[in-house]
């Protein structure tokens, strides 16, 4: 558990982080989100230390930072940028494996976990082990810093926009699999993005940051249906907020049992989201879809009036 | 709310307050003068206190211990202050020596001479360092750094001409005295052969690079055969051509009639040209290719003709890595220049070896001072020339020391 | 094919050039008398044609010591003060340092000798020194360019990964910044084997003495016996940190 009690963070005259508070819960993945310069940044490297609050306490696990040493608190938090900030002149084995060593772990142990770390990212052990970092894709690359930043096993993971200069495609991959990972390894991770949907993607809770100061806080919906002010509200798409919280929201969650009524030939997959599903309709120009399984079996339906008006009964 | 103000106060500025210590451990600690009888007998050295006495050399260290006092806390005005008593200091240097010299010299022995110790030699490096370290704090432009220059120079003269009866015994400027026709024809023979051996390599290090653009080839081979050139030893190469070129001159009757003799000016020519080459050939070469393909495009895709993309694209991107390759290449000619003299080719190394076989000391700076102030200056001046052509660097930093 | 050559002969394979340049430099430094005929050739009038003062080998030895002794405390001393000054507690000294080693690099080898000797006196002692001095600027140089031009984001993970600053200086800074600095200490070797012939002039007796000896008594023989050996010796070093230039730049390319 991370927590933010009225953090200040100032550079010379300036301001970058204005009495901040924020709680992230154990195993909550929580975007910090805003224009570039508003201090999500400064907040995530005020955390790990990189940079040193100027006010107010930051705890973790109810222990202030400044308690810990500034190395053997970083060696517990994962910490993974955009510029991946892998060495050069290491291979991938030799750098995942940084902190363990660091931590001084048996080689034995180090090498075991490096391996364990390849497989959990997807990276073939004896494809990849003895690459250097320049002979690796983006995509490679960003998966290996996500590997040594996880090495150690630490409970918190920082991350500074990990997949910005990385291409769409390659992106939303890496998104789903760390939703996976997160699923399974139940890490506590602070994520600073200046990708909307990204954000609301992954997002346990959204930090919205303007000017060194929290605007608004919560869950993506509760956001994306009520934004504090017009800042959030453009911030999250303008006009485009409903189809964001369509793209948030899974079929599954707004499909009816099948109805005796013939079953339409458009069809979606239950766990598309509602976005996919009107975009179905929009081009099979129905107003009704039948929901399929993985093996094409229907399962439910969801018509174009359910979709919309779902809402209401919740 | 607990914020508590980190606004750190600025610490000393240790660097000017380490340069004033080391500073003042020279003028304690090692002799500031030598004297001497005559040329022949080796100097005393004379240490400050020696000379000025015990008062006299603690008047002696206020200024310095002002300036460390005034960088001990860096406020702008303070350290302002500092860098104008740094200034004064250095123009008030030969001031101070022609005092000591007063002091020490015998006057009934006017064969006397007065020689430079390790102190004065400190102090003038230190001195300089503190300016150019408070011109960096102070983010005083390249103009400040070229005044400050002016105004020391100006300083010199003026002490020189105002004592000039007290700075005579200068050994400096008893070895000038007596040379001093030879001492311009040193300088200007110097010049020359720096000079036309830049030129002559600005010439043909261009039509070389025009000529490694068309092969991949004869690129690959002539930086090959550049980088050994380079790599060759100056003394080396110079011995290296006294063999081939005497033979010339003696078989070859037009080489002799235009005065290539095995000795003199012919291989020390040829030495600094081949040098010479492979700055200039690299940095035309890269001056040429170097014009990113895009602005070439985007020129001839606005409907430049060939021409006017030569004169108003290319040379123009270009123009600043050519000085460039002339400005190192100048810098590099003259300290070569002075071994040159080992082969005859006379300049200024002359005087440099004929010092160091006579053991005869400011005969030795006679020549080397104004070969580094030669450096230096050709260094900072086509320096800033290259600066203030190129577009895109800044032009406030950089400039004289 | 090459898959063919056993591990070691591949790798003395990649040392040819310097070794080549070596052998030849040694084969000449021991047998320099063979050499008399063409020499006899050269110079016809003169009844001496080898450099009679002084062995070879000894006085590649003595060229080799001087150059070697300057030039390792050169390393030792310009990469610390380059790693002092960019340390948070020398880092006031960094300007300064920085300006002065670029601006350093502009007073000629020659001058710095002949200034040396007049502070310092004649000798090998002064010879050290005097190349030790001028050795130093393009070390430092090139050690700081090395450790400020370390791309941002791999010393920020450095730290976000808890490295203690030891530990990111000899892990992380000073390896990816080990060609740079190479570069400075080959630049540097380089310019101290042709100054330390210079030494010559001012009374050491190491390669530099047949060609000033040569140049003094009209003696071209004598001038193209040191010149041949301290080109080769200049060749030898220059090719081998050529080799370990090349070795270092990229791992793993």
């Amino acid at each position: 558990m991370i927590e933010l009690f009225e953090v200040t963070k100032r550079f010379g005259a300036e301001t970058a982080v204005d009495g901040i508070s924020l709680r992230v819960e154990s195993g909550e993945l929580c975007a910090l989100v805003g224009t570039s310069g508003c201090g999500k940044s400064t907040t995530l490297r005020m955390i790990n230390r990189l940079i040193e609050h100027d006010g107010g306490e930051i705890h973790l696990d109810g222990r202030p930072v400044r308690e810990f040493d500034e190395q053997a608190l970083r060696r517990r938090i994962g910490y993974a940028i955009q510029s991946t900030g892998l060495f050069p002149h290491w291979t991938v084995a030799r750098n995942i494996g940084l902190v363990p060593r660091l931590l001084k772990w048996p080689a034995t142990r180090v090498r075991a976990r490096v391996e364990e770390l390849m497989a959990l990212l997807g990276l073939p052990l004896e494809q990849f082990a003895d690459k250097y970092p320049h002979q690796l894709s983006g995509g490679q690359a960003q998966r290996v810093g996500v590997a040594r930043a996880l090495a150690a096993d630490p409970d918190i993971l920082l991350m500074d926009e990990p997949f910005g200069a990385l291409d769409p495609i390659t992106r939303e991959s890496l998104q789903a699999e760390l939703r996976d990972l997160q699923a399974r390894l139940n890490k506590t991770i602070v994520f600073v993005t200046h990708d909307m949907d990204e954000a609301l993607a992954l997002a346990d809770r959204l930090v919205v940051m303007r000017a060194g100061r929290i605007v608004q806080q919560g869950t993506p919906l509760s956001l994306l249906r009520d934004p504090a002010d017009d800042f959030v509200a453009s911030l999250l798409g303008g006009e485009d907020r409903g189809l964001k919280e369509a793209a948030i929201t899974p079929v599954s969650e707004r499909m009816q049992p099948l109805s005796p009524r013939l079953l339409p030939k458009a069809r979606v997959h239950q766990s598309a989201s509602l976005r996919q599903a009107l975009s179905v309709m929009f081009r099979e120009q129905a107003d009704r879809l039948a929901v399929v399984d993985d093996e094409d079996m229907a399962v439910g339906e969801l018509s174009l009036r359910r979709l919309v008006e779902g809402r209401r009964d919740e | 709310m607990r914020v508590s103000a980190h606004a750190r106060a600025p610490g000393a500025n240790r660097v000017v307050v380490a340069l004033s210590v080391a500073a003042l451990l020279a003028l304690w600690g090692v002799a500031a003068i030598g004297v001497a009888p005559n040329r022949i007998v080796p100097g005393t050295p004379l240490k400050l206190a020696e000379v000025a006495g015990w008062y006299g050399a603690l008047l002696g260290s206020l200024p310095l211990l002002a300036l460390a006092a005034l960088a001990w806390r860096p406020e702008l005005a303070r350290l302002k202050l500092a860098l104008g008593l740094a200034l004064a200091l250095l123009m008030a240097l030969p001031a101070g020596l022609a005092l000591l010299g007063a002091l020490a010299l015998d006057p009934a022995l006017p064969q006397a001479r007065l020689g430079l110790g390790p102190a004065f030699w400190l102090l003038l490096f230190l001195l300089a360092l503190v300016l150019i370290e408070l011109r960096t704090r102070l983010w005083l432009g390249s103009l400040a750094g070229w005044g400050m220059v002016a105004a020391v120079a100006l300083a010199w003269g003026a002490t020189g001409w105002v004592l000039s009866s007290w700075l005579a015994p200068l050994a400096l400027w008893q070895e000038y005295r007596v040379r001093s026709e030879a001492f311009g024809t040193a300088v200007l023979y110097h010049l020359l052969l720096v000079g036309g051996a830049v030129g002559a390599s600005l010439v043909l290090g261009t039509a070389i690079a025009l000529a490694m653009r068309r092969s991949r080839r004869l690129e690959r081979a002539g930086f090959t055969l550049l980088n050994l050139v380079q790599t060759i030893p100056s003394l080396a190469l110079f011995g290296l051509l006294l063999a081939p070129l005497a033979w010339l001159a003696a078989n070859v009757g037009w080489l002799h009639a235009l005065g290539v003799r095995g000795i003199g000016w012919a291989p020390a020519f040829l030495a600094l040209l081949g040098y010479s080459l492979l700055p200039m050939v690299r940095n035309t070469f890269v001056a040429l290719s170097g014009v990113e393909a895009g602005v070439l495009e985007a020129a001839r895709g606005m409907g430049m003709s060939r021409a006017q993309v030569f004169w108003q694209v290319r040379l123009p991107l270009a123009l600043p890595v050519v000085l460039e390759g002339i400005r190192i290449t100048t810098v590099q000619a003259i300290g070569l220049a002075a071994v040159a003299a080992l082969v005859g080719a006379g300049g200024l190394g002359t005087f440099i070896f004929q010092g160091l076989g006579q053991a005869a000391m400011d005969l030795v700076l006679l020549g080397a001072l104004p070969i580094l102030a030669m450096a230096l200056a050709a260094d900072a001046l086509l320096g800033a020339l290259s600066r203030r052509l190129s577009p895109q660097e800044n032009r406030s930093h950089g400039g004289a020391g | 094919m090459t898959s063919e050559v056993p591990p070691d002969v591949g790798r003395l394979m990649r040392w040819r050039a310097p070794l080549v340049w070596l052998s030849l430099l040694m084969l000449l430094a021991a047998g320099m008398a063979w050499l008399t005929p063409l020499f006899h050739w050269v110079e016809p009038g003169a009844r001496q044609v080898i450099y009679p003062h002084g062995d070879f080998l000894v006085l590649l030895g003595r060229h080799l010591l001087v150059v070697s002794v300057a030039s390792l405390l050169a390393v030792l001393l310009g990469v610390g003060a380059a790693v002092l000054v960019t340390r948070p507690a020398g880092r006031d000294f960094l300007p300064l340092v920085a300006q002065f080693a670029s601006m350093g690099q502009t007073f000629p080898p020659v001058a710095v000798l002949a200034l040396a000797v007049p502070v310092l006196g004649f000798g090998t002692w002064p010879i050290i020194v005097a190349l030790l001095l001028y050795g130093l600027l393009p070390i430092v140089r090139n050690t700081l360019a090395g450790l400020e031009g370390l791309e941002a984001g791999v010393m920020e993970a450095a730290r976000g990964m808890g490295m203690s600053a030891s530990q990111r200086l000899l892990q992380v800074e000073l390896p990816l910044a080990a060609p740079v600095i190479l570069a400075g200490i080959r630049t540097s070797v380089t310019v101290n084997i042709a100054t330390a012939a210079l030494g010559a002039t001012v009374g050491a007796s190491n390669l530099g003495a047949p060609i000033i000896s040569g140049i003094v008594n009209g003696n071209t023989a004598y001038v193209l016996q040191g010149a041949v050996l301290i080109g080769l010796l200049a060749l030898c070093v220059d090719s081998a940190f050529e080799r370990l230039q090349r070795g270092l730049g990229h791992p793993g390319r």
